[in-house]
């Protein structure tokens, strides 16, 4: 009986390791194939969304496709690319890493030439390892994190990144605001809240501004920060920079800087939008606040204002951010085709590298990280109400 | 600033923090001083609370009421919360298991409320509204002078609860035997389940003053209050009651003081996002140093 047992183990062992290799062996080689039959035999092309269009982070989702659609329709009504219609295939990733790998591995054996997604950085870093087996394209229209496209030379975004955020933030509180002395609260164990403050604090020595007191928090999600702010308050900064996420910043920071005496500037970065939801009864204590973010619906310039009134139109919404990086996403891939000549992914990768763009959150080159380097817009808040600012930054 | 006046104000930002940890506190010692379980849910019924303040200030509002009324409805809903988890969890595994099966059923309780609320409501955090406006006396904000009252008010009350009624006598006699207190005729299973109902609805307190203050609830509130508080009831004397209102402000203004001092201190090397570690070594220190807590005796005597 004993014997039959391990005889029974070692057989399923057997076939699950032939599994394991069949599978590992599989995916690179259709991968392949699916990279190379997007080639020009096909009569239209074949873009791939991945993005989560269900779960906690539906509200994301639900831009990018938007946004991607109405760029979509756009281009097939004036044509499409290289007398090519395009069709696009929408993946739901849940906001997961997990699904999203799913959503990845199944786009690619559809064969697509380009991917968009996802949206956060979580996901789209496990998405950024998957390029590596097969050369897809992958562009996310608002992971931040500086690491997606270290490394991952087919791996390009629609945003800016958070060292730049950061440094964005010093150069406004130097020029914009006239501060002298600034402070920083972050969260030390949080790699969007730590990222940003430590690019803050270095281009603080650029602008020439004092950093007269830095404190942390455990987490982003901690409620009381009376302790760490009656310190920062005490240090008398002009400006106090907080990269925090809306669900700690409406209720907590700004609530608690006001009720500390500060009535300051406080300043952040685009982990604020959507702090209009957040906010504490009292709207006048989010005046004189400012945040970094991506776009504004505001924005005065006829880019911008051409593109809201479309969205407009299909919709019956203003877009937001997201929506906005996910159509220019589109039209980035629809750039780089043209250059390209060719929807073939390799080639169309090579096209993508440092182009030069023109679209609705900005014109930008591509750095060497594939990131666009672009102005970012200041949003201020104005008894709730959020407003326009200031455009920073960006070297055209 | 002058750096005593920043002192007075890192003192008073602690007492701010520790007068909610002591309302929170005190409904965990209540539980374990009657049937010795750590109820770890107990953070979660603040949730509970939290949530059914949320829905109900805006029809107070609308009502015309004082906003701080919709603490009857979080009340009511917090106490028929505990006494559901009561029957429906702990006491069946009271009934089999030991006194380790129902600390894990107690955890086991906290993860459902606190998934299933996000079921329900969702992962987004929801706004209070405003509930009180006080006006600030000195360097106190009135909310804080008001939740330290509120804490003595309902430290006393349950002191007088517990040791003078004939309710609080039952109590007393199911903490020390709970076979013996059967045969002197006191009706067990209900003095337990009015041991969950008052608990419960000391959270509900804890969670207007906790909403008060903070403004926002989210569906995992409760799970690091709660074990703030649990550490402050174990610092105080866990099953003395006015061993958790102790605790609690010590906690409130240890956190406070570390997280304003911890950085100069240590010159830079511990920062103050360390504040949570210094929190969780105390409760490592007293369970080394003196497990009965500042205020607690030997086992026997506790209520």
């Amino acid at each position: 009986m004993k014997k039959f047992v391990s005889l029974a183990l070692a057989g399923s062992l057997l076939v699950s390791l032939v599994g394991c290799g069949a599978s590992s062996s599989a995916a690179p080689a259709s991968a392949a194939s699916g990279a190379s039959s997007a080639a020009s035999t096909s009569a239209e092309i074949s873009l791939g969304v991945t993005a989560p269009l269900t779960g906690s982070l539906a509200t994301y989702g639900e831009s990018v496709q938007k946004g991607v659609t109405l760029a979509v329709d756009e281009i097939n009504a004036a044509g499409g690319i290289l007398d090519k219609q395009v069709k696009v295939t929408f993946e739901d990733d849940k906001g997961d890493s997990t699904e999203g790998a799913n959503s990845f591995n199944k786009l690619v054996s559809e064969g697509v030439c380009a991917i968009i997604g996802s949206v956060t950085s979580g996901v789209t870093s496990g998405l950024a390892t998957l390029t590596d087996e097969n050369g897809m394209l992958l562009i996310t229209p608002s992971g931040t994190a500086d690491t997606l496209t270290e490394g991952h030379p087919s791996v390009f975004r629609a945003c800016f990144n958070d060292s730049y955020q950061g440094s964005i933030a010093a150069e406004f509180a130097a020029k914009d605001l006239g501060a002298k002395k600034v402070a920083i609260l972050y969260a030390s164990s949080d790699p969007y809240s730590a990222g940003i403050a430590a690019s803050f604090e270095a281009a603080c020595k650029t602008y020439g501004l004092d950093v007269v007191a830095k404190e942390s928090s455990s987490s982003m999600t901690d409620t009381d920060y009376s302790a760490q702010l009656t310190n920062i308050i005490a240090a008398g900064p002009d400006v106090i920079f907080a990269p925090y996420y809306y669900d700690t910043v409406g209720p907590y920071i700004v609530p608690q800087t006001r009720a500390a005496g500060y009535t300051g500037v406080l300043l952040g970065a685009d982990g604020w939008d959507g702090t209009t939801d957040t906010m504490v009864d009292d709207k006048s204590l989010y005046n004189n606040t400012y945040f970094i973010n991506h776009y504004a619906a505001d924005n005065p310039s006829e880019e911008v204002q051409n593109f809201v009134t479309s969205f407009n139109a299909a919709y019956g919404s203003t877009p937001n951010a997201i929506a906005a990086m996910s159509y220019d996403a589109v039209y980035m891939i629809k750039t780089a085709i043209e250059k390209a000549g060719t929807d073939t992914t390799a080639d169309i990768v090579t096209a993508m590298t440092g182009m030069e763009f023109s679209g609705v959150t900005g014109s930008f080159k591509l750095n060497d990280l594939n990131t666009p380097e672009k102005p970012a817009v200041v949003m201020e808040y104005v008894d709730g109400n959020l407003v326009f600012k200031a455009s920073v930054g960006g070297n055209g | 600033m002058n750096p005593f006046l920043l002192f007075i104000q890192q003192l008073v930002n602690g007492l701010r923090v520790g007068s909610i940890y002591a309302l929170v506190a005190l409904g965990y010692t209540m539980v374990y001083g009657i049937i010795r379980l750590i109820n770890f849910a107990h953070g979660d019924f603040i949730m509970v609370g939290g949530y059914t303040l949320a829905f109900t200030v805006p029809l107070m509002v609308a009502a015309g009421m004082p906003a701080w009324l919709a603490v009857v409805a979080a009340i009511i809903t917090c106490a028929i919360t505990g006494i559901l988890v009561e029957k429906l969890a702990y006491s069946p595994v009271r009934r089999r298991g030991n006194r380790m099966s129902s600390l894990i059923t107690a955890i086991a309780m906290s993860l459902l409320l606190e998934n299933g609320a996000q079921v329900l409501f969702g992962a987004n955090p929801r706004g209070v509204g405003t509930l009180f406006t006080l006006p600030n006396i000195g360097v106190f904000s009135g909310t804080t002078l008001l939740t330290i009252v509120l804490g003595a008010l309902v430290m006393i009350a349950l002191q007088l609860f517990v040791n003078k009624t004939k309710m609080g006598r039952g109590m007393r006699a199911v903490s020390e035997d709970k076979e013996a207190a059967t045969l002197m005729g006191v009706h067990v299973n209900r003095t337990i389940a009015i041991t969950f109902a008052v608990g419960s609805a000391l959270a509900a307190v804890a969670s207007l003053m906790y909403c008060a203050q903070y403004n926002q609830v989210t569906t995992t509130m409760g799970s690091m209050l709660g074990l703030k508080a649990f550490v402050a009831a174990v610092l105080g004397g866990i099953g003395v009651v006015p061993g958790a209102m102790l605790g609690g402000i010590l906690i409130g203004v240890v956190e406070s003081l570390s997280k304003a001092y911890i950085g100069t201190l240590t010159g830079g090397v511990i920062t103050s996002a360390f504040s949570d570690a210094i929190v969780f070594a105390i409760l490592i220190v007293v369970l080394l140093v003196k497990p009965a807590g500042i205020l607690g005796s030997n086992a026997g005597e506790k209520v």
